[in-house]
């Protein structure tokens, strides 16, 4: 268990249309008629355009400080901060992580608003955050089931931006992680590019654990994943 | 309100933007915003009746529909579409002089930053106010705000961020507005954006939603 490259097939994110209406806020019972058909036309187009890619290196040199609340990997120490430092402190080792969407659907989006086609534009936007999403959850699967394989358990991912920790981290992510990593640069602003990718960490050990749900300790109670997903619990 | 106006309205309201438009089901070959519009005015009545009486309206109920969280993103875009194309109609009167826009709203989401959704929401709700919106994209730097300033004086400026990174930005833009142009009212906004951080960085408004923002300008029009 050291590092690994996925390129998924769109089809095996299975991503639905249902899925998409409820990243849009409807419930059950709303009329979402004219967003469905939109929905199903742009998931088609993004299964051809979407480049589906995973990658993550697992670092055994890592160590924690309870005091600063950083995690310290190779010689790079993050300011994971406390709700994150909670959840993987007791991790031997850890994965750091990036997924990609790839550039097409990104410019696809900016495109349609361009255009003045705002729905389709954000229609589009929200598939690519479903996709690379779905890309991570799959690329946790294989992380969760190779620690299985050596009889140690993961953490949920943990994204720099997300629950206290300065998006700002992801260059010191960067600079652990192989050049060209997923073809994913990064701005000076911390912005990835291509803009549908994700980053972070997952924590490895025999006493971690993961949640099912953990936005309830994030300090985002805005983020449109946390309403969508206090609405289906 | 004259009958053509209700419906123009109720058009805009529900996203209704043309005849042809399947959406909402319940106004299916019904006429559409587009349509209704041109009727209005082909009967008589004025552009500035049009927009105070049906189009403003109509959009502050959707914004106050999207702050209560009664509707979501696509339905307020359909409003935003519909709104659009009865605007076709109105703007020849905009550029001869014979309608008045409210005033001038410069918008971008600042430098470093690529993020254009919430952005373009607060666009097209403060365009649906009545007010003639000059959006600068993003990754918007200093210099851009300030030479679009001096083309359009007096207008009220929007920053937009998405990331904490790019907050650093507008602070700094902020300062440099502020510098050159003390009177300019600036607002702000974004996901990190907060009321406290409005205040420290010097500018005079923050919502965290586009109706706050259409109700603050609508304060400073009146």
């Amino acid at each position: 268990m050291r590092a690994m490259t996925y390129q998924f097939d769109f089809k095996d994110l299975k991503i639905t249309v249902s899925q998409i209406e409820n990243v849009l806020g409807y419930t059950e019972g709303d009329d979402r008629t004219f967003v469905m058909d939109l929905i199903d036309e742009l998931l088609i187009e993004s299964q051809k355009i979407c480049s589906v890619k995973a990658q993550y290196s697992v670092f055994n040199d890592v160590s924690f400080d309870k005091n600063s609340r950083s995690v310290n990997i190779e010689g790079i120490s993050f300011d994971i901060k406390k709700i994150v430092f909670g959840q993987i402190k007791k991790s031997d080792s850890a994965a750091l992580f990036l997924c990609t969407a790839g550039d097409e659907i990104g410019i696809r989006s900016r495109k349609a608003m361009q255009d003045r086609d705002f729905l389709k534009g954000y229609i589009y936007d929200v598939i690519g955050s479903e996709v690379v999403e779905s890309a991570a959850d799959l690329m946790q699967d294989k992380l969760e089931q190779a620690a299985a394989s050596e009889g140690l358990k993961i953490t949920n991912r943990y994204s720099p931006g997300y629950c206290g920790w300065d998006v700002a981290e992801q260059h010191k992510l960067f600079q652990l992680i192989p050049d060209n990593f997923c073809e994913i640069r990064l701005t000076e602003s911390a912005l990835m590019s291509p803009e549908k990718s994700i980053s972070g960490i997952i924590g490895i050990g025999r006493e971690v654990r993961s949640n099912s749900y953990t936005c309830r300790i994030c300090d985002m109670k805005d983020c449109i994943y946390r309403k969508v997903k206090e609405k289906n619990l | 309100m004259s009958d053509i106006l209700e419906k123009l309205a109720l058009c805009v309201e529900f996203g209704k933007i043309n005849k042809i438009s399947p959406y909402p089901p319940n106004m299916k070959d019904q006429d559409g915003a587009d349509e209704l519009a041109r009727k209005a005015l082909e009967s008589g009545i004025k552009p500035d009746e049009i927009l105070e009486n049906a189009l403003i309206p109509a959009m502050a109920i959707v914004g106050g529909k999207f702050s209560r969280k009664e509707i979501y993103v696509p339905q307020m875009l359909m409003a935003a579409k519909a709104m659009n194309s009865a605007m076709v109609h109105i703007k020849p009167f905009f550029q001869s002089g014979e309608t008045k826009r409210k005033g001038k709203f410069i918008i971008g989401t600042v430098s470093g930053d690529l993020h254009d959704i919430g952005k373009n929401l607060v666009a097209m709700m403060i365009e649906g106010g009545g007010w003639e919106v000059i959006d600068l994209g993003v990754d918007v730097g200093t210099e851009k705000f300030l030479k679009a300033i001096d083309e359009h004086p007096g207008s009220v400026i929007g920053l937009s961020a998405l990331l904490t990174t790019t907050m650093e930005n507008m602070k700094k833009t902020v300062a440099a507005i502020r510098e050159k142009h003390s009177d300019l009212k600036i607002l702000v906004g974004g996901a990190p954006v907060t009321m406290d951080y409005c205040q420290k960085i010097g500018a005079d408004f923050y919502s965290p939603d586009p109706q706050g923002a259409v109700n603050y300008l609508k304060q400073l029009a009146s």
